[in-house]
């Protein structure tokens, strides 16, 4: 998979390249010639961004996987608008050498008609989309309805380009790929058209606010790996509303006939009402998606905070004589963590070393923590948890020497 | 890294729009040399294709589109496609390209409003 990194930026660069080729401006004004390139780039990584949101596990891992796809979505999605802003800023600065009141004509709204007044129209729901995802911290759900005005946005574009520039066959082909795109992640995607369907078969409370479902398929099963996630969408019970929208969870094992477990915390509203699910209950699967943890003989340190266990007890119950490994598992009291039975009773046994520790309200003292652990430098770390947490973890861990390509961190935060 | 390229960008595109409106609310400057008669726009007449064939050059361009007379010279920099595309039409009678666009559809209706700025008169019959 690494292999395939290269795909995203190179998407990336390749179409505002192709784009400023075909109208590259020859014999214009500097500032309409200016217009005209930010323009086309904007276009071209506005597209990239579409494609980079297309989320099937086959697209999604020959394009370097999921955390590189997103990467490479927010940071062309990001590009492309500050492009799409010099866009019309440039053709009024155009008007400037003949007066201030045509540069200002250029622009106004009041002096346009309605394909300016769809640029405009996308240009501000461009705003209030990444307004939703660069303001303060949204819920999912408006987040989510502020992510869909930058769809809106982008067809707005889309439909200010064909009015103002007819059917040129290159204008025709970015159209005909951005609704590709964009009907490919709704419907594949945010719909669920290819999900395979799953029946709840048991639900096990593994700590307060959280629960460990066992799913078994209702026809084929996924090729999933302990260190993957799934995106589930759960159906509604006999006395339990589902919210109906796909969500990351990371599998807590994979067993035999196409059997998955996965734990759920109640963080958000949606989990929270997970809760209460009740055994029979069909869910619909997309996935998996995200690296599976690669066999290795170097001793491993692994740091969980919370739910981050997950990944880390599918790992265990699927191996058998893994290499020395030092688990810190930080939650906020015995009650709130996870497995903890499980993981004590596992400790000691083939070289595994349970470190848990209960923080209560207080941040986690990760230096004293790591100085415990020895051979630290020759280990092979691996973090899941909140994100302040593995951005402490590892710049704690390259501080005491090791590798940085020694550490692997895991985050679901696909906003 | 990202959010302050938001922010930062959106501000600033904002100061410029408003700074761009507060130039054109000034007052303009007298003018010093006011055109003379001679440089005045004239009103629209009637021309010969002999007359529009004398005008066949990028920087002095005028076609005939469905009958009427147009002096496109200051336009052609700023035709959304390539110039390069308009410059053969230049002296010549350009209905049927501006009809088709060279692929069979038309310009569309705003295109037709901002052609209409540019009328200088209509062809004479022969």
């Amino acid at each position: 998979m690494t292999g395939r990194r290269w795909l995203s930026p190179a998407i990336c660069i390749a179409l505002p390249v192709v784009c400023m080729a075909w109208a590259w401006p020859h014999g214009l004004p500097p500032w309409r010639s200016v217009a005209i390139l930010s323009g086309w780039a904007g276009t071209g990584l506005l597209l990239a961004s579409l494609i980079l949101m297309v989320r099937t596990p086959g697209v999604t891992a020959r394009l370097g996987g999921i955390a590189t796809l997103y990467r490479w979505h927010h940071l062309s999605g990001s590009l492309a608008y500050l492009l799409l802003l010099i866009h019309p800023l440039a053709l009024a600065i155009n008007g400037l050498d003949e007066s201030p009141l045509v540069a200002w004509q250029t622009l106004s709204p009041a002096d346009q008609t309605w394909p300016e007044w769809l640029g405009w129209l996308a240009l501000l729901l461009l705003m209030a989309g990444l307004a939703g995802s660069f303001g303060p911290r949204l819920a999912y759900r408006p987040w989510r309805a502020l992510h869909w005005a930058l769809a809106g946005g982008v067809v707005l574009g889309l439909a200010h380009l064909y009015a103002l520039l007819g059917n040129a066959v290159p204008v025709l082909l970015v159209i005909a790929a951005c609704t590709v795109s964009l009907g490919w992640r709704l419907l594949i995607s945010d719909l669920g058209w290819q999900a395979a369907p799953y029946q709840v078969e048991s639900i096990a409370h593994c700590a307060d606010r959280s629960i460990e479902l066992t799913l078994v398929p209702c026809a084929r099963a996924l090729s999933a790996k302990p260190g993957q996630f799934v995106l589930a969408a759960f159906s509604d019970g006999p006395h339990f509303h589902a919210c109906g929208e796909f969500h990351p969870f990371t599998l807590s094992a994979i067993e035999d006939r196409g059997r998955l477990r996965i734990a759920i915390k109640a963080l958000g509203r949606c989990t929270r009402r997970l809760q209460n699910l009740e055994a029979g209950v069909l869910v619909r699967l997309q996935g998996p998606f995200g690296e599976a943890a690669a066999p290795t003989i170097q001793p491993r340190l692994w740091i969980a905070g919370g739910i981050g266990i997950t990944p880390f007890m599918a790992i265990l119950r699927n191996e058998t004589g893994g290499p020395p490994t030092s688990l810190i598992h930080l939650f906020r009291s015995p009650g709130e963590a996870p497995f903890l039975e499980e993981l004590k009773a596992r400790s000691g046994q083939d070289g595994f070393d349970y470190r848990p520790v209960a923080t209560g309200d207080c941040i986690p003292d990760l230096a004293t923590l790591l100085d415990t652990i020895t051979d630290l430098p020759a280990r092979a770390a691996h973090l899941c948890g909140p994100p302040a947490l593995v951005d402490s973890a590892h710049t704690a861990l390259l501080a005491r020497g090791v590798p940085p390509g020694a550490i692997h961190s895991d985050r679901f935060d696909f906003r | 890294m990202m959010r302050g390229l938001y922010l930062s960008s959106t501000v600033l595109f904002w100061l410029a729009v408003a700074g761009l409106w507060h130039a054109a609310e000034a007052p303009p400057e007298p003018a010093i040399d006011p055109p003379s008669p001679a440089e005045a726009p004239a009103s629209p007449g009637r021309y010969s294709t002999g007359d529009v064939a004398r005008h066949g050059l990028a920087e002095d361009c005028w076609m005939i589109i469905a009958g009427e007379v147009y002096d496109v010279s200051s336009y052609i920099p700023d035709h959304p496609t390539d110039p390069e595309i308009l410059l053969p039409w230049c002296g010549r009678d350009a209905s049927e390209a501006y009809r088709t666009k060279g692929t069979g559809r038309s310009h569309s209706a705003y295109a037709d409003r901002q052609l209409a700025q540019y009328r200088i008169g209509t062809l004479q019959a022969p």
